[in-house]
């Protein structure tokens, strides 16, 4: 089976700011080609190392990242550089880039030249603040993304600083929505016949990934603060049991969570308080609740609070590691760790599968592309002939 | 004008946060979106405008008792017309309701039917409840938001609903592009559990091949290691800068913008790594008795990557470039009232999503869609909801 978007042709010329984009657009069966500067593409210089040791077929970042992408060089600076560039996006379908706005443009590939040969070409841009507006020439990197973007304000101890995702959310968020953008591009190309440009900004993508924050702002100028693990909604909050941490959850089933700490002996007003059986009020009197829950859950390990929540229906869940997931029983029926063999290392590695599964067109990973391994079969496929000057 | 998703229906089923963010994508391209509604709607506030309003706009509502015949009769009628059916029940729900892809298939035979869960629709955890802090817990967000040595302190609210929403709606284009050139529909199993846990790619690979464990970075860089990075105190109450400065070249500027005499022993970016927390100390001098704002700006025009700790007032009022892209539209309602909503992140220049509406009040399009899609008579509607099966 073939997936997705078999038969679509992608050029991916973007940094780590946008690489999760083509990344995705592989994994629903695009043809990907990312194009690397000869001297190999800067996040094969990002740690972590496979087994700690440097190396340019060796960044376990630039793996993830590349994924089921064909590799070639393109020295996009070389006199023949732009030249080259627009020759192969004449063959293709998608360019995304990651310059700075402009950059390309002042060297003659900017979406305007690359659509002259090829109408139909979607160019999608990931940029901090995007293509146009006072911020457009300004710096930024995940942490400034989610700083302007709104999202970091609204978590970490509220007597503490602003407190970072996990993960690099900013390029994440970024890189899905380039690909929403490229792909409602070209299901209106089929209506218009031709291409255009998508502007992805960091800072927007940040703003879209938000959830209370701007909403309240909008209803009644109402601004969302940290309150450390204390949900929004607050019906959540990390407790400590015996051996970790645990998510507790006061919605779902409150007279079965009553009954089982009446079991155990445990005496407090918010048990006896009819009022709490309405989950407005349990939201209203959430620090009393979670206090009284943290001193009970203190007498349980993890696993067996999460079993006993499960159990009775109410959705508790540990704080796990993110190492937790390699071993999760779930993810491993459903096969989401897809093993991807590295012959030149000798080694097999569980890479992180489909973000989603279309039953009839699965999803792809696949190695990554050593520097410039595709240079021969893309050249002559796309250009008919040997790798150029510039791809040295 | 022209919109990517015109003439494509979905018939919406889903409810709180991760589905409607789906859902609302595709109703910015232009898809005629139908939420089928109980009468009892989980809202946060105002339908038309702040959250709920920006998860629902440009939607249609219709409420139907889907416990009545009925109401399952007219929910399937409306399948057998929509392009796709989305839901975020937890598995059984669907097909308990014979709503299930393999139901649907013999009403549409190419629908595009999706089906967004906590753990997906196999696998011993599939009928297991799960909501956005839930997941987070699950994959590691929540433990590795701390400072060092603090306890955990993440994620104050479900991005896990935004993220696997925003991909969810990936999915939804990637299958209606495959049908345009097959002609057949298919199932999307969305487990949220996976699609969070796809986004820790690097830290997921790290962990596999090492065998170590994680640790909490704080605001430290995720990518290239380099200092100093992290949020730092501004003047004012509870106003902060984050600053990122990763490359030797990076640390000039940002050295001479300060006015320090490059120090030697900062030089190199391991060095700088090495003594993070004495350059945190020294950069929250500097900060602290500056707005952020002014410092923002002196900073960015060097060339260095930062940028103040955006509030919500900062974020929808005051940011000078969300506003000049367009990022918050605003919209008039039918009660005459004007309110603003989010909008699509991403800018098209030929086709442009946009916000097609305001948030609908609950069952507004009831009329609309029975009469409109159905073909149903006055008579018809006001019978079915005398017997309460129309909302």
């Amino acid at each position: 089976m073939s997936g997705a978007l078999a038969g679509l042709r992608v050029l991916d010329l973007c940094d780590q700011t946008g690489a999760f984009a083509g990344k995705l657009l592989a994994g629903l069966g695009a043809d990907v080609v990312l194009v690397e500067p000869p001297v190999g593409a800067p996040l094969r210089g990002i740690p972590p190392f496979f087994a700690g040791v440097p190396g340019a077929e060796r960044s376990l970042f630039f793996w993830f990242y590349a994924a089921g992408k064909r590799g070639i060089t393109l020295d996009v600076g070389h006199r023949d550089g732009p030249d080259v560039l627009c020759r192969l996006a004449a063959a293709a379908d998608v360019v995304i880039e990651s310059e700075p706005p402009g950059r390309l443009a002042a060297l003659g590939c900017g979406s305007e030249a690359l659509r002259a040969s090829n109408p139909r070409l979607v160019v999608a841009s990931i940029t901090p603040f995007g293509q146009s507006g006072p911020y457009r020439d300004w710096r930024a990197s995940d942490l400034v993304a989610q700083a302007l973007g709104g999202m970091l304000y609204v978590n970490g101890r509220p007597d503490g600083p602003p407190l970072g995702a996990l993960g690099l959310q900013a390029y994440h968020q970024a890189g899905i929505q380039a690909a929403v953008g490229v792909m409602a591009a070209l299901l209106a190309r089929d209506m218009t016949g031709r291409g255009q440009d998508v502007d992805v900004s960091l800072q927007a993508a940040v703003a879209g990934a938000l959830e209370h924050v701007p909403g309240f702002f909008h209803q009644d100028g109402r601004i969302g603060v940290r309150q450390g693990t204390l949900h929004w909604t607050r019906y959540f909050r990390v407790g400590r049991c015996r051996d970790g941490w645990v998510m507790h959850c006061t919605l779902g089933d409150w007279t079965s969570l009553v009954e089982w700490m009446k079991a155990d002996g445990i005496v407090a007003d918010v048990l006896d308080d009819p009022s709490l059986d309405e989950p407005k009020n349990r939201q209203a009197a959430a620090e009393r609740v979670f206090d009284v829950l943290d001193d009970w859950a203190a007498r349980y390990t993890v696993a067996e609070l999460v079993e006993g929540a499960q159990l009775r229906r109410i959705p508790y869940a540990a704080v796990r590691a993110p190492e937790a997931l390699l071993d999760d029983p779930q993810l491993a029926e459903r096969g989401f760790f897809v093993p991807i063999e590295h012959p030149d290392l000798g080694a097999t590695v569980p890479y992180p599968g489909a973000p989603f599964r279309l039953g009839d067109t699965p999803w792809r990973v696949a190695r990554p592309p050593r520097l410039g391994e595709h240079n021969a079969d893309v050249y002559r496929e796309l250009l008919g002939g040997p790798p150029p000057g510039a791809s040295r | 004008m022209t919109r990517p998703l015109d003439g494509v229906r979905v018939l919406d089923f889903t409810w709180v946060v991760a589905g409607p963010v789906t859902t609302r994508i595709l109703a910015d391209l232009g898809a005629d979106v139908i939420k089928i509604e109980r009468r009892v709607s989980l809202d946060f506030g105002d339908r038309r405008g702040g959250l709920s309003g920006s998860l629902m706009r440009g939607k249609r509502s219709l409420v139907l008792d889907l416990n009545d015949p009925r109401g399952l009769d007219l929910a399937r009628r409306l399948a057998a017309i929509s392009d796709v059916v989305i839901d975020n029940f937890s598995a059984r729900v669907m097909a308990n309701l014979g709503l299930d892809y393999e139901s649907l298939r013999t009403l549409r035979p190419d629908i595009v039917c999706v089906r967004m869960t906590g753990f997906g629709l196999t696998g011993p955890d599939r009928d297991h409840v799960s909501y956005g802090p839930t997941l987070q817990a699950l994959t590691g967000y929540t433990l590795l938001m701390a400072e060092p040595g603090e306890p955990p302190a993440g994620f104050g609210y479900s991005y896990s609903d935004l993220a696997g929403g925003n991909l969810g709606a990936l999915a939804v284009l990637a299958a209606l592009w495959h049908r345009r050139r097959t002609g057949r529909g298919q199932l999307v199993d969305l487990a949220q559990l996976e699609a969070v846990a796809s986004l820790l790619g690097p830290t997921l690979l790290a962990r596999a091949t090492d065998g170590g464990v994680s640790v909490p970075a704080g605001n430290a860089s995720q990518e290239m290691p380099g200092a100093p990075h992290g949020v730092y105190p501004c003047a004012g109450d509870d106003r902060w800068l984050a600053i990122t400065v990763l490359s030797d070249d990076e640390w000039k500027r940002f050295a001479t913008t300060l006015g320090w005499s490059p120090e030697r022993r900062f030089a190199r970016r391991e060095d700088r790594v090495e003594h993070a927390d004495e350059l945190d100390r020294m950069v929250t001098a500097w900060t602290r008795g500056r707005l952020a704002e002014d410092a923002m700006a002196l900073l960015q025009r060097a060339g260095i990557a930062c940028g103040l700790v955006a509030n919500a007032e900062d974020l929808c009022a005051r940011d000078p470039q969300l506003a000049a892209r367009g990022h918050f539209a605003e919209v008039g309602t039918p009660e005459g009232r004007t309110v603003r909503l989010d909008g699509p992140p991403y800018l098209l220049s030929e086709t442009p999503a946009h916000v097609g509406g305001p948030g609908p009040l609950l069952g507004e399009h009831g009329d609309q869609v029975l009469a409109g899609l159905l073909g149903l008579g006055e008579e018809a509607i006001r019978s079915l909801r005398v017997a309460g099966v129309v909302g």
